[in-house]
């Protein structure tokens, strides 16, 4: 095919972590508990401190706004994915992140054999390494769109590397992360802002 | 004394950078070198320090505008590729006896066999300009001008086989964000038959979705013709890349990983040479086999089953026959070893602890040998 030669503009980063592994349903039960604890934990501690008067309103403020990000987040039920220039998606539901690669991506990359990605519970900072990618054609790591944790590892992936390459979008996704600023999501591209992205590398 | 040996030794640490350009290191003048092609030799024999500096100067050298060479040797070693199981792979065992290593690196690929007669070659470039199959042409490139005629051909998997057959070079590679590099090995004079004794896996039973290694059969390149030494190679080689990536007549730079111009090499050398990265950062595997216990006059098959988590024992199932040895005792054994690391020597402290235990009281001499016999083959099966 002349892959080879191909522009490699990929900017999958990675630091390996831990591998994926068979988690079993009572693990990703868990993990879900966790992450839904997460989350309910940020409201409360989100909420003013009344030991110091001036950053009271400071806090309400803090407060109001993300629970206007949260609400205005919520209402939509987002489904768009946005994209980083390291060529990964993500889709927003709630406070909860999916992370992928583009198809972009996986072209670029070639037929996945291995994925190495981080244990659930691992915190991640953005542009931080999560993980890599095995490929026929190297080791390709895997950078984070944004600061959280991760909540959930896609386990298909350890028997079906493949879906990568073969649902990047669907069934191939990586892994699922809270979002603890999102803030760092307006740093990311649209579909349309994607397509032209692309475009300009070729 | 010890004052004129420092002195020696900054001297030595000037004259080895003094050939290094200022843009080579970090935060660099923006010197502009004639040509883009580079060739840098490795000073050190040390295979973690050396995979560390392939980190450093993919993480730290601008390489948009400039492709990198870098020429390296180390003393014995069993490398392993990044998501590979080294149970799976080598003699673990073999290998503690012999003094010789397991280290993993950063790209994907199979595992290979490292000493003196071993010649490694690191191609960095940009992601854009990341190409194995022309860094290749350099390598046949090379053998050829020093050995015309010599049948010397790359395979689609990037080997490359001497007479169709037998492979002399592996390749792996690893991408990162805006830089690549492409590593291959290439026997001139390598120790075939402590290659092929290291590369032969004794943990049997095992079951991982681990990138699995390709054997195939290797020849040394000296064997084929007694020019070809890792010298000859070594110089044709530099040639070939300045010829085909461009120099303007820079000569080889001999490197020392340990130059404090490097930062930080001698720590990330440190966490490659720990077990958590070379024997922890196996993938989850499991281990299915039976062992053959004894007591000098009868003998008995235990079956074991152990699941592997970050290369600590996740999980311990021991089966042994009732009339053989009570269930209780290898239950119990299998209870202590949950979190241990998958390393003889922590299973072996582990055993001791569990026979001390076991030990006071009612066992009698048969079942106190045939205790300590489980533990010893439990021991051996990492």
């Amino acid at each position: 095919m002349g892959w080879c030669a191909e522009v490699m503009r990929v900017h999958l980063a990675v630091k390996p972590l831990c591998t994926v592994q068979s988690v079993d349903r009572h693990s990703v039960k868990m993990a879900m508990r966790v992450a839904l604890r997460c989350v309910s934990a940020n409201f409360s501690h989100k909420g003013p401190r009344l030991s110091h008067l001036p950053q009271i309103s400071a806090a309400l403020q803090l407060r109001r706004t993300d629970l206007t990000r949260t609400l205005s987040t919520t209402s939509q039920l987002s489904t768009a994915l946005k994209f980083t220039d390291k060529h990964e998606w993500v889709q927003v539901d709630g406070k909860v992140g999916t992370v992928g690669i583009s198809n972009f991506a996986q072209e670029a990359l070639g037929d996945v054999v291995y994925c190495g990605l981080p244990e659930i519970g691992q915190k991640l900072e953005n542009m931080e390494e999560f993980g890599a990618l095995e490929s026929v054609k190297a080791a390709s790591e895997l950078y984070s769109p944004l600061t959280g944790e991760v909540t959930e590892v896609n386990t298909d992936l350890a028997e079906n590397p493949s879906l990568v390459n073969k649902a990047c979008y669907k069934e191939g996704w990586l892994i699922k992360m809270t979002i603890e600023n999102p803030s760092e999501l307006d740093g990311l591209m649209d579909d349309a802002a994607y397509e032209k992205f692309i475009k300009s590398l070729e | 004394m010890v004052l004129r040996s420092l002195c020696v030794l900054r001297a030595q640490a000037a004259a080895s950078l003094s050939g290094l350009p200022a843009a080579l290191l970090p935060g660099g003048s923006g010197l502009d070198l004639p040509g883009s092609g580079l060739v840098l030799r490795s000073l050190s024999t040390d295979v973690f320090q050396n995979l560390a500096l392939e980190d450093w100067i993919h993480d730290n050298v601008d390489l948009h505008s400039r492709s990198i060479l870098l020429l390296w040797r180390n003393s014995a070693a069993v490398v392993v590729g990044r998501h590979q199981n080294p149970w799976q792979e080598c003699d673990l065992r073999l290998m503690r006896r012999s003094g010789v290593p397991v280290a993993r690196r950063r790209s994907g690929g199979g595992t290979v066999f490292h000493d003196p007669g071993n010649l490694n070659l690191t191609f960095f470039s940009s992601r854009k300009n990341y190409d194995r199959a022309r860094n290749l042409r350099v390598v046949t490139g090379a053998l050829r001008a020093l050995r015309p005629g010599i049948d010397v051909r790359a395979t689609d998997r990037f080997d490359i086989l001497l007479d169709g057959h037998y492979k002399i070079s592996g390749t792996a590679a690893k991408l990162g964000r805006t830089a690549a590099y492409h590593h291959c090995t290439l026997l001139c004079s390598a120790d075939r038959p402590l290659l092929a004794s290291l590369l032969r896996p004794t943990c049997h039973g095992i079951h991982s979705n681990a990138t699995a290694s390709l054997p195939a059969p290797v020849q040394n390149l000296m064997d084929h013709d007694p020019s070809l030494t890792p010298e000859s190679i070594t110089r044709q080689l530099a040639q070939q890349y300045l010829a085909e990536f461009g120099s303007g007549g820079l000569p080889v730079v001999p490197v020392q990983p340990s130059d404090p111009a490097f930062g930080g090499i001698d720590r990330a050398a440190a966490a490659l040479r720990g077990w958590d990265w070379t024997h922890g950062r196996t993938p989850r595997f499991s281990v299915d086999t039976a062992l053959e216990l004894a007591d000098g006059a009868a003998a008995a098959t235990a079956s074991v089953h152990l699941e592997v988590k970050a290369g600590r024992v996740e999980a311990c199932r021991l089966a042994v026959a009732p009339e053989w040895l009570p269930g209780g005792p290898p239950a119990r054994l299998a209870a202590r070893l949950l979190g241990a690391r998958f390393c003889p020597s922590e299973a072996a402290a582990v055993a001791e602890a569990f026979l001390r235990a076991e030990g006071g009281g009612a066992t009698g001499a048969r079942l106190g040998a045939r205790l300590g016999d489980l533990c010893d083959k439990m021991v051996a099966l990492m």
